[in-house]
C-alpha cells in the first residue's frame, strides 16, 4: 500500500512529529553504540532501549503505509535483534551500518510524503540482508528474523506525550508573528492610554472617577503582561530541536578527521524563540565544527600529552535570568597564544586594551584563523568573525576562554526573544532611545567632576574600574545639541566590556516591540532596530554590544595613545 | 444517542488515527474521548458508564493497561465496558495474562481502520458481553 491510497495519508503531519524524534533518537544511539563499542564500555542496556523505539517508528510507519520507513527500520530491528543474540558480531562494520540506517531513517522521515526513499531503502535492505546472511553462516538462524518475541515496547523511551492529545492544533508560525505583532500594537495603545492617564490626573489632580480609570489602566497592563507571557509561549521551542542533529554531525566530522570525539549535551529541554533557534544552527555547526578539526588534537597527540585518546565537547545549554546561555567547550589544546598575538600584529589589532575585557576576543575579527592549512572540514574562508556577527545580530554576546593544553570554551549568552524587549528609555538631545536592560548596568547621576578627560577621552571610575564614557548625542549622532550639560550616565555591559553613555534624561522602563530598520532612513550603526514609545514617537533601540565595540568612537584617538593609555 | 468510545493512548499519531477511524463510514458522528496514560484513562472511564468500548494502548507511562484492568477489576468500576487492549506483538502469554486481568479482545499494532471498524461491530453486537468472567 502506498501513502496515497492510505485512509491516514492525511496525517502526514503528526507522523513526522511523532517519528522524527524517535528516529534521532534511535540515530543517536546508533551513533553512541559505535562509540561504546569502540571504547570497550557497556551498552547493554542501549539494544533493547533502541530496539524497542524502531518497533514503534516500524509499525506507525506501517500503518501511514510508508513502506521505505517501514522497511527501514525492519532492517534495523532485524541487526539489533542479531546484535543482541551474536555479541562477538558488534563492531566496527555492523556500527557503520547501524549509524547509516539511523540516519537514512531519519532523512526518511523527514521528508515523508515527499514519496522518495524507495531506492535508498532497498538498497540499504540488500546491504542489512547481505551482512545478516554472513553473521548467519555462522551457525544463527539469524537472517530469519525469528526473534519477535516479547512485546518489547515496553522499554521504549516515552516522547513527551504530556498535552492531552486532542488538545493540539497546527498553526502556521508566521500567523504567530502576526499575533505577536498585534500584541505589542496593544502594548503601545495601552501606554498611549496609560501616558494620557498621567498627564490627566496632573492636571485634575484626585477625583473619584479617575479612581476607577487607574484600576482600570492597572489591570490592563496586568493583563497585557499575562497575554505577552501567553504568546511568547506559544512561540518557544526546546533548544533540543537544533541540539538533535548534532551527535551525528560530530561522529560524521570525527570520522573525516579521523579522531575519537564524544559529545555530551544538556539542558535540551531549555526553551528558546523559534526565531531565534532557526539563526542559532549554523553558528554552532560553525563552531563544533572548530572543536572536532582544529580544537581536539590527534590522536596521537592526545596520548603523548597524558589525555585520553577520546576527546570531548560538551554543549550545555541553560536559562539564566531571562536570557539563554549556551556553553561550547572541548578539552582540547586550546589557543595558540603566540600565533595569536603574531597574526594580530599582522592584522594591525590590538589585543588588549581598557575596553576589551579579554584579549582572545580578537579571534571574532574579521580575517582572524589560525589555521595553519586549509582543511576540507573547516575551510579558512569563514571565521569565528561569522560566527560572532550572527550572534550579535541575535542580540547575544559571544566570549572565549582558552586554558591553553586543556580546552577552549564558548559562552553564548542569547536573549529568549527577538520580538520584546524590555527597555530603559534615555532621551539625548530631546531625542528618545531604548537601551535593553540586560546590557544596562547602572544608571548615574553624573556628578560635575566625575567625568575626567584623558587623551579627549572621557573617562570615570565606576565601581573601583576606570570607565570610557562617551557623550550620547555624539555617538548617536543627534543633530541638534542641547547646551546644558548632561545629567546622568548610564553603564553600558556586555560581559566583561563595559562603557559609559552620557545623557540627558532617564524616561523609565518599558517592554518595546522591536521593528525593523528601514535602510533607506539610514540610522547609526549602533542602532539595531526601531519602536514606537507609547506617545507614538519613534525611537531607535541601541545596539549594546556595537557600542562596546566601537572603541574609537567620539574620540579619534590612534592604537599608540591607547596602549599608552592602558599602560 | 450516538456510541461512544474511549481511547487511552501515549501517542498523539494514534490518537488522529482513532479519530480518523472513529468519523468515516458506520462510525460516523461517535463520540471519542481521549486519554494520554493509565491514570488519565481510568478518570475518564469512571466518569462515563456510557461507553461502548475502551481501546487501551498496552504500554503507557503513569499506568499501563494491564494495570488499569487491575485496577478497574479491584474497584469493580464499569466492568459491562468492553475493553479492547492495543498491543504490538504480543505473546500468547501475553494475552492470557491480558484476557485474565479482563480485556474482552486484542488489536494488534500495526493496524488499518477495518481492523477497528471489525471489533467495534462485534463488540456492539454482543452487547452483553460480560468481561473477563
Amino acid at each position: 500500500m502506498t501513502s496515497e491510497d492510505n485512509a491516514f495519508k492525511a496525517l502526514l503531519d503528526d507522523y513526522i512529529v511523532e517519528c522524527l524524534p524517535l528516529s534521532e533518537r534511535i540515530a543517536d544511539q546508533f551513533v553512541e553504540l559505535e562509540r561504546c563499542w569502540r571504547s570497550g564500555e557497556p551498552a547493554d542496556e542501549l539494544l533493547p532501549a533502541v530496539k524497542g523505539t524502531l518497533h514503534t517508528v516500524k509499525g506507525n510507519s506501517a500503518m501511514m503505509g510508508l513502506t521505505p520507513m517501514q522497511d527501514v527500520a525492519h532492517a534495523l530491528e532485524d541487526v539489533c535483534v542479531l546484535l543482541t543474540r551474536e555479541p562477538d558480531a558488534r563492531g566496527e562494520s555492523s556500527a557503520a551500518l547501524l549509524v547509516e540506517g539511523g540516519g537514512l531513517l531519519v532523512d526518511l522521515v523527514r521528508t515523508a510524503g515527499a514519496g522518495d526513499g524507495i531506492e535508498a531503502a532497498a538498497a540499504f535492505g540488500q546491504r542489512v540482508r547481505g551482512f545478516l546472511a554472513q553473521v548467519g553462516r555462522n551457525g544463527s538462524a539469524a537472517a530469519e528474523h525469528a526473534d519477535r518475541r516479547k512485546g518489547d515496547r515496553r522499554s521504549a523511551p516515552r516522547g513527551p506525550g504530556t498535552e492531552a492529545a486532542g488538545n493540539v492544533v497546527r498553526v502556521d508560525f508566521r500567523q504567530l508573528d502576526t499575533l505577536l505583532e498585534v500584541l505589542g500594537e496593544g502594548m503601545i495603545e495601552h501606554s498611549a492610554v496609560n501616558e494620557a492617564y498621567r498627564r490627566l490626573m496632573r492636571r485634575v489632580g484626585e477625583l473619584e472617577e479617575l479612581s476607577d480609570l487607574d484600576r482600570a489602566v492597572v489591570a490592563l497592563e496586568k493583563t497585557m503582561k499575562r497575554m505577552e507571557a501567553v504568546v511568547m509561549g506559544t512561540r518557544l521551542l526546546p533548544i533540543s530541536t537544533v541540539f538533535g542533529r548534532f551527535p551525528r554531525l560530530v561522529r560524521d566530522l570525527a570520522h573525516t578527521a579521523q579522531k575519537r570525539v564524544r559529545l555530551v549535551t544538556s539542558g535540551g529541554e531549555t526553551p528558546m524563540d523559534k526565531a531565534i533557534l532557526d539563526r542559532l544552527s549554523e553558528p554552532l555547526i560553525h563552531l563544533l565544527t572548530n572543536a572536532v578539526v582544529h580544537g581536539l588534537e590527534s590522536r596521537e597527540d592526545r596520548v603523548r600529552s597524558g589525555k585520553p585518546e577520546e576527546g570531548v565537547i560538551e554543549l550545555r545549554a541553560a536559562s539564566h535570568s531571562g536570557r539563554v546561555m549556551i556553553v561550547l567547550a572541548d578539552d582540547g589544546r586550546g589557543l595558540d597564544e603566540a600565533k595569536i598575538q603574531a597574526k594580530a600584529e599582522a592584522l594591525g589589532l590590538e589585543a588588549a586594551g581598557v575596553d576589551s575585557g579579554n584579549r582572545h576576543a580578537v579571534i571574532f575579527a574579521p580575517g582572524f584563523s589560525t589555521a595553519e592549512q586549509v582543511s576540507s572540514l573547516a575551510g579558512r574562508g569563514v571565521g569565528l568573525d561569522v560566527v560572532a556577527r550572527s550572534i550579535h545580530g541575535l542580540g547575544g554576546t559571544i566570549e572565549v576562554v582558552s586554558r591553553p593544553g586543556q580546552g577552549l570554551s564558548f559562552t553564548l549568552s542569547l536573549p529568549l526573544t527577538l520580538a520584546i524587549v524590555r527597555s530603559l528609555i534615555i532621551e539625548v538631545d530631546r531625542e528618545r532611545f531604548a537601551v535593553p536592560i540586560s546590557h544596562v548596568a547602572e544608571t548615574v547621576r553624573a556628578e560635575a567632576d566625575a567625568i575626567h578627560e584623558i587623551n579627549r577621552r572621557g573617562v570615570t571610575l565606576w565601581r573601583g574600574d576606570l570607565i570610557h564614557v562617551a557623550d550620547g548625542g555624539e555617538l548617536l549622532g543627534t543633530t541638534e545639541r542641547a547646551d546644558s550639560p548632561r545629567r546622568f550616565y548610564i553603564v553600558i555591559s556586555s560581559g566583561a566590556k563595559r562603557r559609559g553613555l552620557m545623557v540627558d534624561r532617564l524616561i523609565g522602563h518599558q517592554d518595546v516591540v522591536v521593528k525593523g530598520l528601514d535602510p533607506a532612513l539610514g540610522h547609526p550603526d549602533v542602532v539595531s532596530g526601531t519602536t514606537i514609545l507609547g506617545d507614538g514617537r519613534v525611537a531607535c533601540i541601541l545596539d549594546a554590544v556595537r557600542i562596546l565595540d566601537q572603541r574609537a568612537a567620539g574620540a579619534p584617538s590612534t592604537g599608540a595613545t591607547e596602549r599608552r593609555m592602558s599602560a | 444517542m450516538p456510541n461512544s468510545f474511549l481511547v487511552v493512548d501515549d501517542s498523539k499519531l494514534h490518537h488522529q488515527m482513532y479519530k480518523v477511524v472513529f468519523s468515516r463510514g458506520t462510525l460516523a458522528g461517535s463520540t471519542l474521548y481521549h486519554a494520554t496514560n493509565g491514570r488519565e484513562g481510568y478518570a475518564v472511564l469512571a466518569e462515563h458508564p456510557e461507553l461502548s468500548l475502551v481501546l487501551l494502548d498496552l504500554n503507557m507511562p503513569e499506568m499501563n493497561g494491564l494495570e488499569l484492568l487491575a485496577r478497574r477489576r479491584a474497584e469493580q468500576l464499569h466492568l459491562h465496558i468492553p475493553v479492547v487492549l492495543v498491543t504490538t506483538e504480543a505473546t500468547p502469554e501475553d494475552e492470557a495474562r491480558g484476557r485474565a486481568a479482563g480485556a474482552w479482545d486484542y488489536l494488534r499494532k500495526p493496524f488499518q481502520p477495518a481492523d477497528v471498524e471489525q471489533l467495534v461491530a462485534r463488540a456492539l453486537a454482543g452487547a452483553s458481553v460480560s468481561t473477563g468472567k
